[in-house]
């Protein structure tokens, strides 16, 4: 139930689909069609002294990380993890995916984002741009792409970028505090998930794949090479700017936050597969679930985290960003992420004393694996 | 075979699907006059509190009971004939079982305070989903509120009122909070933690009479120390009982005494009825009423209704709870002795219990434990020093903030 007064009203009416809510969904929307799609924002950017519509954009990005990140600090002060999360994706978008890039500008360098990888940033393997930049870039993007990104994943889970480093997941866990909570936690919509995210994986690898053959043999290949510049371009539009910004961010106050890292990512889901492999999971405690439900209510990417909890079951989820919010809002403290060798998981497996319970068969009878 | 299951509670819902998974032929019916879904009744505060919505509150997706063929039931029971074995519902519909399940959980206990008959409306429990409809009712009218009864369902409602802005008084009859299962020193820092939001908390006092206004809306509270708190709302939070009330007056009632008597394996006096959960009387008396117990009862039940050999013995105690900001998590029982370790500027506080050089209890306040820990060491018959040397071990709180044991080791040597 809400609280009495205006002021109240309008915050549950915002953070729970009402009417305003509709209303923020539509600005959101419009300007990210106007920023993509007219060139409208630049006067105002330059009336303000930027050199363009990007730069602006930029900054207001960093605003509101910054202001969110703010919020989410003091929101959540008593949780060391959300505390420093918080501050390492303020810093980040304040240096590497703001200040740093403009900087290298300046110095006549390319404008290059530190913080961003193949195959979220599709330039970064496309041979034709990437090898024309200076060798430490091209270095920077390949070891980055092939090794960092893989390596961190096993050790640490996909949470080292999905919630530590990346600008969306950056924006939804500050700006996007307030919508957390509306993810679709249905398994249908999990259903769904698995089916787009890869797809989306898929052809970002086959696009990359054809760049670098066109790339090498486009010479001989026009048809080949004009093929591959317009598939460019169409997944460009698709991917990056319709389903990364409009629908990303556009839907925040309808959708839930995370709905371009769930549903089409392709970085989430090659992440989320080293994750499943490697050693981050979800510890539960045994038998102290109480099925009330907070944690499937905030999981962001809409894992019903509720599940595993009372059936007694340590899970990884390949969708996980390792927000960490279902063991913060949890009110019995069942939930714990943790990176574990299969050694450290055998010893702690020791301390399950043989009690009655069977709760992982009766209450897990749904294949949530 | 045809199982009913009386109460869609933790218990009832346990059993029905422990029930599907041994069973796959069983028809499974659950009959509820409370809802038509398992909620989690540990959630009703997050609901109150607009953090969740209604159906935020229901552990399984709808489609999953559908999946699962467990036909559910509305309505409340009024007449059970062990000999016909038949149900009857208050609306008249008959429901035949071969074998049943008493899983209908608690009420509330109420009090006779001077003064309450002529109350009409304004006085709560925070139980069932139809009190948590009575309290968003009475909210956007209530300025103040008083609360009696130190537990944990009081002190939830409090919360919750707190959270919508209700200047509320806390009546604890006990000279500390929650004397059952806290020591002085956590009472206190719970008490302080209360009072640090908003809280008015009234130690050793108790309702004494109560007002009502013109309208029939509860006004005032006079308590036992004579001080006159007005309210426009009353929660009344003094513990629960089973919930057998509407059993001595149907056909053939089993055997009652604090709840439904039933023996180790579940059996009640009655042929083919079990009785499980909150409403279930053990041998020696005893009642088990938390949240953990039903869902462990509701298992073995089922598996004593399938015919297995069942020979329940309440295990190791252990349960949790969250006071406003403040985690608990305790384990086993008190002991004669204790270490106390209050961490230095913290809400944080540990508490071992030991008898014959034995750990036997554990009561932490404010950080998170792995409970199973505790449990090994318990029935292992650690000695207080080799757990204090191992609780590292034990600690779950959240990455980079685990918290410094140097302090309470330090503290633990000084006193050995």
């Amino acid at each position: 139930m809400t609280r009495a007064g205006t002021a109240q009203w309008l915050l549950h009416d915002v953070k729970n689909r009402g009417i305003s809510a509709w209303f923020l969904s539509a600005v959101f929307t419009a300007f990210y069609l106007i920023l993509y799609f007219t060139e409208g924002l630049t006067p105002i950017a330059q009336a303000i002294g930027l050199d363009g519509k990007w730069t602006l954009y930029g900054l207001l990005y960093t605003l509101a990380v910054t202001v969110g990140g703010i919020h989410v600090i003091r929101k959540y002060r008593h949780n060391r993890y959300q505390v420093v999360r918080t501050v390492a994706v303020i810093f980040v978008q304040a240096t590497f995916a703001f200040s740093i890039p403009h900087l290298l500008k300046f110095f006549h360098q390319p404008e290059y984002y530190l913080s961003y990888f193949w195959p979220l940033k599709m330039e970064y393997l496309t041979p034709s741009y990437i090898f024309s930049l200076p060798l430490p870039f091209i270095l920077y993007s390949f070891l980055g792409s092939a090794l960092l990104v893989p390596v961190l994943g096993a050790f640490f889970g996909k949470r080292w970028y999905c919630s530590w480093v990346c600008g969306c997941g950056g924006l939804a866990n500050t700006f996007g505090e307030p919508w957390r909570h509306l993810s679709d936690k249905s398994t249908t919509s999990w259903k769904i998930e698995k089916v787009t995210v890869h797809s989306v994986l898929g052809i970002s690898l086959l696009l990359t794949a054809l760049m670098f053959i066109s790339y090498s043999v486009g010479k001989s290949n026009p048809q080949l090479a004009s093929f591959t510049t317009s598939f460019q371009s169409f997944y460009g539009l698709i991917v990056s700017s319709i389903l990364a910004g409009v629908v990303g961010v556009g839907l925040y106050p309808i959708g839930g936050t995370r709905i371009w890292c769930r549903f089409a990512c392709p970085m989430a889901a090659l992440l989320g597969l080293v994750q499943k492999i490697g050693r981050y999971r979800i510890a539960v405690k045994k038998d102290m679930c109480i099925s009330c439900g907070l944690c499937s209510k905030y999981c962001e990417m809409g894992i019903d985290v509720r599940a595993y909890a009372q059936a007694n079951e340590s899970f990884t989820r390949a969708s996980c960003v390792g927000c960490g919010l279902c063991a913060e809002v949890c009110p019995r403290g069942v939930l714990k992420l943790e990176n574990v060798s299969s050694k450290d998981a055998r010893q702690s497996a020791l301390v399950q004393i043989e009690t009655f319970s069977h709760r992982s068969e009766i209450l897990s009878p749904f294949g949530r694996k | 075979m045809n199982y009913v299951i009386i109460g869609n509670g933790v218990a009832g819902i346990t059993s029905a699907f422990a029930l599907r998974k041994r069973d796959g032929a069983a028809r499974i019916s659950v009959v509820s006059g409370e809802s038509d879904y398992f909620f989690s009744r540990t959630a009703l505060m997050y609901a109150f509190m607009d953090r969740m919505n209604l159906r935020d509150l229901e552990p399984f997706e709808r489609k999953d009971y559908d999946a699962k063929r467990i036909e559910r039931v509305r309505g409340w029971v009024t007449n059970l004939d062990a000999s016909a074995h038949n149900l009857t519902l208050a609306d008249g519909r008959q429901i035949a079982y071969d074998r049943l399940l008493l899983a209908t959980g608690s009420f509330p206990n109420q009090a006779a305070w001077p003064g309450l008959e002529y109350v009409s409306s304004g006085v709560v429990n925070f139980v069932s989903l139809q009190d948590l409809e009575v309290c968003e009712r009475l909210v956007p009218s209530t300025h103040r509120a008083v609360v009696a009864g130190g537990g944990l369902i009081g002190v939830e409602l409090v919360e919750c009122l707190a959270h919508h802005g209700v200047k509320v008084d806390f009546l604890v009859r006990e000279s500390w909070y929650w004397p059952m299962a806290l020591a002085k020193e956590e009472g206190e820092l719970i008490a302080a933690h209360l009072r640090g939001h908003g809280i008015r908390l009234h130690l050793d006092d108790e309702i004494a009479e109560v007002s009502a206004g013109a309208d029939g809306r509860v006004s005032k509270v006079r308590t036992s120390q004579g001080k006159d708190l007005p309210c426009q709302l009353l929660g009344i939070c003094i513990g629960v009982r089973p919930a057998i009330d509407w059993l001595p007056g149907v056909k053939t009632p089993p055997a009652l005494g604090r709840g439904i008597l039933v023996t180790n394996d579940f059996r009640a006096s009655l042929p083919d009825v079990w009785a499980a959960g909150d409403c279930a009387e053990l041998p020696n008396a005893q009642v088990e009423q938390i949240w953990y117990s039903a869902q462990r009862q509701g298992e073995l039940a089922a598996q004593s209704m399938l015919g297995d050999a069942v020979d329940y013995r309440p295990p190791l105690f252990y349960n949790s709870a969250k006071f406003f900001d403040i985690e608990y998590t305790t384990v086993g029982v008190a002991g004669p002795e204790s270490f106390f370790y209050r961490f230095p500027g913290r809400e944080i506080s540990l508490r071992i219990m030991h008898r014959d050089s034995a750990v036997v209890g554990f009561n932490m306040l404010g950080s998170r434990w792995n409970h199973t820990w505790f449990e090994r060491w318990i029935l292992e018959r650690r000695s207080l020093k080799e757990v204090m040397s191992q609780l590292h071990l034990s600690q779950f709180d959240v990455e980079f903030g685990r918290i410094p044991l140097d302090g309470a080791r330090a503290a633990f040597q000084a006193a050995s």
